[in-house]
């Protein structure tokens, strides 16, 4: 591939968050900016997605994202914990529909 | 700077009481929400919306923002500058941005220099809530956005160069805005959907605390011509009537940009597909690359390519292509 370097521009190490438990209860709070309590009492309730290794908590970058909305959703609308993980679950069905649409869409065009 | 009439983002009036301005945040909260609005700058309008929630939810903050005066006072276009100690008197004790949930990253230069980390600094950082420590210290906020990449990036790697808005307090404890860049190399086998953590590229620390981390959300770009599921890759590959039936081998380039041999089975039927086992996005456990195979049919330009067609016509008489509608 080209090499797009830029020789005086500071470079940052990327972490790809995957699928792998790889983030602390504390890593979802700081990025939600909510207490850990917050984060560990979800996970508990099975509103987020997480496993218990050593009594601690570890979540996948998915949870990251999902943690990020429920807090919005809470703090926003005061809304229920069970309610805003609803709208949550809605949320992301809505964005796997619109992401098939995109797709179909671009086959269909490809095809005229 | 220009001033930020806070009353005006939530078309409240000045005497709105907490019920009015919790009513009218929910009420543009929904409608300009980035999941389901269907306005154009909606992302740019919630992040308005959150700002001046955030000041006048808060009643010290908003009685501070009150004694500058009404926005009319401000209004022209002047450039706007807190007066000297505007905020002696009043004790900040939220957090320095918008609070649980939400991102101050987004938040204007009024909002940072009257109630962000310079009016943090100033008051002294120790008497925060949220997560400042006793010793005055405090991480930095995480930052997030998007990050649009190709599908070869997924493949390959790729560098991209990142423009990101940061901030620094000068020796006056003001707030001073600056650009800076940063090159990010993305490594291979990323896939849509995942975050990317730059760590410690996110808002600056206070008391020399670390810097928070930047939470890039990995988008690919759309292309008719391939689509993703986890590492798989599907890609649409356009055959000639002849390949489709006959089969034989065939060149195909992978979103890699590799070029692959494979031998097409004779007898097309519709839907088919390749599998090229370990050719999808790489991985320790690499997807595979599913070929998509698609009938394209050659247009007939010149006198023999029309007769080849009629001859086609011919030897295929009987073939009745809209048999499954009763024609």
């Amino acid at each position: 591939m080209a090499d797009h370097s830029h020789p005086h521009v500071p470079s940052a190490a990327a972490e790809i968050l995957g699928d792998a438990p790889c983030l602390s209860a504390q890593d979802l709070a700081q990025a939600c900016r909510m207490q850990v309590s917050w984060v560990t009492e979800r996970l508990s309730a099975g509103l987020l997605q997480g496993e218990l290794q050593a009594g601690r908590w570890r979540c996948s970058g998915a949870a990251l994202v999902r943690a990020r909305r429920l807090a919005q959703f809470e703090t926003t609308f005061d809304a229920d914990p069970e309610l805003a993980a609803l709208t949550t679950d809605l949320i992301e069905e809505v964005a796997q529909l619109r992401q098939q649409l995109r797709r179909l869409q671009a086959r269909l065009g490809s095809l005229n | 700077m220009e001033f930020k009439d806070y009353y005006k983002t939530l078309g409240i009036a000045r005497e709105a009481s907490a019920d009015d301005i919790k009513k009218a945040y929910r009420r543009l909260a929904r409608k300009y929400h980035p999941d389901v609005s269907k306005e154009a700058d909606a992302s740019a309008r919630m992040a308005e919306v959150n700002e001046a929630n955030a000041v006048l939810s808060d009643p010290e903050k908003r009685a501070a923002y009150d004694a500058l005066g009404s926005g009319a006072a401000h209004a022209g276009g002047q450039d706007f500058r807190p007066p000297p100690h505007w905020d002696a008197g009043y004790e900040f004790t939220g957090t320095p941005g918008g609070g649980a949930g939400m991102d101050e990253a987004q938040f204007s230069d009024f909002f940072e220099q009257l109630f962000g980390r310079a009016a943090q600094a100033r008051h002294g950082a120790g008497g925060a809530r949220g997560g400042t420590s006793e010793g005055g210290t405090q991480r930095g906020a995480d930052h997030h956005a998007r990050i649009e990449l190709a599908l070869r990036d997924a493949y390959l790697g790729g560098e991209r160069l990142l423009t990101l808005r940061g901030a620094r307090l000068d020796a006056q404890g003001q707030l001073v805005q600056q650009e800076r860049q940063v090159q990010v190399k993305i490594p291979k086998g990323v896939r849509e959907g995942q975050l990317i953590r730059l760590s410690g590229q996110g808002g600056p620390g206070l008391g020399g605390a670390p810097a928070g981390d930047l939470f890039l959300e990995v988008e690919f770009q759309p292309d008719a011509r391939w689509r993703t599921q986890d590492r798989d890759v599907y890609l649409s590959v356009p055959v000639a009537p002849w390949e489709a039936e006959l089969g034989g081998p065939i060149e195909v380039q992978t979103p890699g940009g590799a070029s692959v041999e494979v031998t097409v089975p004779a007898r097309f039927k519709p839907g088919r597909k390749l599998r090229l086992k370990a050719r999808g996005i790489p991985a320790a456990t690499p997807g595979d690359l599913y070929l998509e195979l698609q009938v394209v049919l050659p247009a007939a330009h010149t006198e023999a390519q029309q007769q080849a067609y009629r001859t086609l016509a011919k030897a295929f008489a009987g073939f009745a292509p809209r048999a499954s509608q009763g024609v």
